[in-house]
This record gives C-alpha cells, structure tokens and sequence, in this order.
C-alpha cells in the first residue's frame, strides 16, 4: 500500500477536502463503518486438506498455480503433475484445452517433444512393423473427429467415506474434448494383427526412476482385441481444434471414448500387440474394481482378501450442478436457472431430473445440444424458489442403456466409480 | 423571508430522508487490504525457434513446508527420489497402518530402496502428523 507520512494524511483527513479518496488509500485509517458487509469472505481459502470425513468442496482443496499452456488449475501435485480443473470450466459442453485437468503417473513427464526424432511404433506380434512421423500418420489414414469426455478414474476420490488413499480429486478431474486424429483399427490393420494375438498395449514418452519392469518405470495400459471398443479407438493429435497441450499428451493420444482416462496414454511413442495378457503393475495391480455390482465393496472385505478384482472400464453415468455455486444466494420468488452438465460411459444421456426439495421430487431439465454419444451434454433447469431459508437441490441423469444415477455412494479401495446423485445446498432469501 | 426559509428547511430534510433512505437500500465501498503475490501472472515465454522442438521449458515445483520433528529429512528425501513429497500433504489423514501401506508400496512394488530402520523412521513421522489425530497442516 502507498506510504504517505501519518502527520500529513491527519491534515489532509482534518482539512475535509479528498478525506474520502486518501481514507480509501489509507487502510488502517480508513473511516470504519460500524456494519460492514463481509466481501473478505470471497478470498478466504480453502484448508489445506480435509478428512477424515468427505471433502465438503466441490472441488479438490489446493492451491491455484499457473503451468505453461495452462490457465490457472487447482494443484494436488507437482512432480509428476496433477492439476483439477475448476467447477466454472464446465459451464461450457466443450472444456478449453487451458482449463483441462492434468494427471501423469511418473515424474519423468515431457516438457520438450522433438518431432525429428518422434515416431508412432507399432510392434510385436504383427506381419508389419511399422514406424510413423506425424506427418506419415496423418497423410495415410482417414481422419475422424468426434466429442468424448475424458474422466480420470479417481475422479470424486474425496468423497469416498472411509477415506482412500491416492489422488484427493473433487469432482473436477473430467474435461469434454472434440478429439481428431486416425483410426486404432487401421493403423492396426496396416501392421497386420497376427493369429495368436489378445491385447494390445499403449506407451508413451513418460518414464520414471524405477528399475525396468516395475510400475515406478514405465507406465503401460493394454486392452484386448476382442474388445469392441477398440473399433472407435482413436489416435488424436487435435483437441478442441489445436494440437494437444503438453501436459495433456503432445502430439498424440489416445482416446478410447465411454472409458475412464487411465486407457488414453499420453505422448503415445509405442503400440505393441501382444501374445499374452498384460501383466504390468498398471494392468495387474492399479486400476482394478472389485467385479460387483456398480464396483463397491466394504473395507472388511478388502481385509479378509475376498474380493475379486476387474480392470476398470467404462465410465457409469453422472450429471453435476454447476450453478449456482453454494456460496451464491438467490431471491423467493424470482425466476433463476440452474445449469450443469451429464455424461455417461455407456452411451447418450437421455433425461436429466432435477429435485428442489433434497430428492422428495423430480422434474425434467431441458436438454442442450446432443453432440454425439460420449459428449458432455448441459442442460438447464428454471427455477423460482417459492420460500426463503435453505433448498437442498439435487440432479440425476439416465443414459439411454436406463441406467440412473443411484442416491449412495460406492466404496473400493481404489476410490474409483463414483457417480452417487450430486446435492447442492443453496441459500433463498426474502425478496422484500 | 420567514416562510422561503422554512421551505429550503423542507427541501433539506427532504434530501437528506432521501439519503439516508438510499444509505439503508445497500451498503457499499467496503474494502480489505491485501497481500498481492498469492498468483502470480506468468510471464511470457522466451522466444520459440522455428525447428522441430516443442518445449514448454521447466515445470513448477512448490516445495511445501513440513512439521519439525524426528524423520522429517528422511522423509523429504527418500520420497522425493520418485514424487515431490506435496503426495504426502495431498492425502486426507490416514491411520498408521494406511501409512504403513503406502511404505510398503513404495519399497516393495515401487523398488523404492529405504533400508528398514529408516523405513520405521519414516512410518512414526508420517503418524506423528498426519493421521486424523495428529494433522495439523
């Protein structure tokens, strides 16, 4: 604050003339106000963790930073990076490239790619082996472009009560992308898939300080080829109409649209077809689900050692309130709109319900515009509050397969598949 | 003269009941110092070349400040081989035994090489201040 020596300030504040403008500039000295409205609420901050209970935020707690191509995102962790998207990114159905989350395994991330040197392999057990520059790549296949919403499988991990370890995500671990790049399947059909063959395994540039053949070395994600999945696979270089951002998988990605984001390997270097299952620490141990309905379980079972474990896959529908937001307060009486977005893993969103009474009763929302099957879809909801003191709102989406959102929670002790109904507490005020 | 008078009376009271009704409608102009440097505005990076490589330069680190106390540079250290420690910090409280899961998954599966007894050292930090009864930061 601007230094101005007491004594004068005293005179200029006795003389009457500019007494207002120096108080404003003068802080501690500033005419005090016996009643003052509490805007230093808006730049309070949130803890610096939470638990043992639930994450109360909607988002992770953490600081906001900057990182290069990046607006400012929600730190969880540094090295390797691990950014959360914030909640108003997601007004929009498309999430901007700046604003998408960030989540690598190794610390030995990418921050330079030189395309003289880098080349898309495609491997092992193929009548082909085959190597591309990017330009080779986009020059001898079709190019297809299609909307999918990328979501991190820890994605809500905050929520889960007990409380697990790993990534503390709030709910802004997803992004919405209008993904461009070539076909898996003809890239694969170019090497030849030989008989014999069961999976095939993504690579990219990251790599860590573990000894080779541990999960601290590389990180290496497989899906089999019977997988019908695999035929809208995709192998993108343009995001929302640009090339990747760094963090998010310069230059190329792959995109595997319905599943959770541990499958779109970043920085893709090497696809490799394999013989056998997988068996790497990030097929085998990480990113399994207990094989139960919706993937929970309970902590005792766990302990007991009975429970037989999947690698997860597709991502079970969820919709979320955007606005408002819980610290917005709106008048009884006047019209309002709340507005948000829904997805689902297992294909288009069909209906979304929103409850102004905690869940007693539901009506439909209008639905925005379908932009394909894996798409965030928004939707809108009017609403005019009819009496003052607090509402619990709540929104629950159905995809068109029927499935709906559930009112519990789930438990695993990966902390993925959360998808419970989303509540929202906001304030109604009188309106005279 | 007397009754002009009286009437400016009446438009001054007017005026002021105006204002002091237009004072009760809202409250305004309520300012808080504050630090600046919370977020600090990226500048803009250097100069690109026109070559092949694409570079977006270093990665932010934010090295967070850990409680006092015995096992704190063992902890720094060991974890910081693989992961900035801020993984630490990241995690809600967890019970000694979640603890000594997450040592034992960086020794054995990771191939984290801490030699046993600082493995102990590490464990009784770690439950020192951050479980549900000890985190304070």
């Amino acid at each position: 604050m601007p230094t101005i020596p007491r004594r004068r300030l005293l005179k200029a504040l006795s003389s009457g003339a500019g007494a207002f403008a120096l108080a404003r500039l003068a802080g501690p000295l500033r005419l005090a106000r016996a009643a003052s409205q509490t805007a230093k609420g808006a730049v309070e901050h949130v803890p610096a963790f939470t638990g043992p209970g639930a994450n109360p935020y909607w988002s992770a707690v953490g600081s906001v930073v900057t990182y290069p191509q990046k607006y400012p995102l929600i730190l969880l962790t540094d090295r390797p990076v691990q950014l959360e998207t914030p909640r108003h990114f997601f007004l929009s159905p498309f999430t901007p490239n700046g604003a998408f989350y960030v989540r690598w395994h190794l610390e030995g991330i990418p921050s330079t790619v030189d395309l003289a040197e880098w080349r898309l392999e495609v491997s092992g057990n193929v009548r082909t082996p085959l190597k591309f520059s990017l330009p080779e790549l986009l020059s001898r296949f079709h190019h297809t472009s299609f909307a999918a919403v990328n979501q991190c499988s820890g994605n809500s991990r905050s929520y889960f009560q007990p409380r697990v370890p790993g990534g503390q995500w709030g709910n802004g671990a997803m992004g919405n992308a209008q993904w461009t790049g070539v076909r898996l399947a003809e890239v694969l059909q170019a090497a030849g898939v030989k008989p014999g063959s069961v999976q095939v395994q993504f690579q990219g540039l990251d790599q860590g300080p573990g000894a080779e053949g541990l999960g601290s070395h590389s990180f290496l994600k497989s899906l089999d080829l019977s997988n019908p999945v695999l035929d809208e696979c995709l192998l993108a270089w343009e995001m929302n109409g640009e090339p990747l951002p760094l963090l998010n998988g310069f230059p190329l990605r792959v995109v595997v649209p319905g599943y959770f984001a541990t499958y779109w390997v970043k920085s893709l270097a090497s696809i490799r077809v394999l013989e056998k299952p997988d068996e790497n620490f990030w097929m085998k141990a990480a990113y399994r689900i207990p094989d139960t309905p919706r993937g929970t379980t309970s902590p005792e079972a766990v302990k007991a050692g009975s429970v037989k474990t999947v690698p997860i896959g597709r991502m079970p529908v969820r919709s979320f309130i955007i606005t408002p937001e819980p610290d917005e307060k709106v008048p009884a009486g006047l019209p309002n709109t709340l507005r948000g977005i829904a997805f689902s893993g297992y294909g288009r969103v069909s209906k979304v319900e929103v409850s102004s009474d905690d869940g007693r009763s539901w009506a439909a929302a209008r639905l925005g515009e379908d932009l394909g099957a894996y798409s965030f879809r928004t939707w809108e909801f009017a609403w005019t509050p009819g009496r003052r003191g607090m509402h619990t709102l709540a929104v629950r989406a159905t995809d068109e397969k029927g499935n709906v959102q559930p009112e519990d929670g789930v438990w695993n002790p990966g902390g993925y598949l959360w998808n419970r109904i989303e509540r929202q507490k906001i304030t109604v005020g009188a309106a005279q | 003269m007397k009754r002009f008078s009286g009437q400016s009376w009446a438009t001054a009271a007017l005026i002021f009941s105006a204002a002091t009704l237009l004072l009760a409608q809202s409250e305004r102009g309520d300012y808080t110092q504050r630090n600046l440097g919370a977020l600090a505005q990226p500048a803009a990076r250097r100069a690109q070349t026109d070559d092949a490589k694409y570079s977006i330069g270093s990665y932010p680190l934010y090295w967070p400040e850990f409680p006092e106390g015995e096992g704190k540079s063992l902890v720094t250290s060991y974890c910081n081989a693989c992961h900035s420690p801020r993984y630490i910090l990241m995690q809600p409280p967890l019970s000694r035994e979640q603890w000594a899961a997450e040592v034992t998954k960086m020794v054995k599966t990771y191939g984290s090489e801490i030699p046993e007894a600082d493995q102990t050292v590490i464990l009784n930090y770690l439950t020192a201040h951050y479980t549900p009864e000890t985190r304070k930061m």
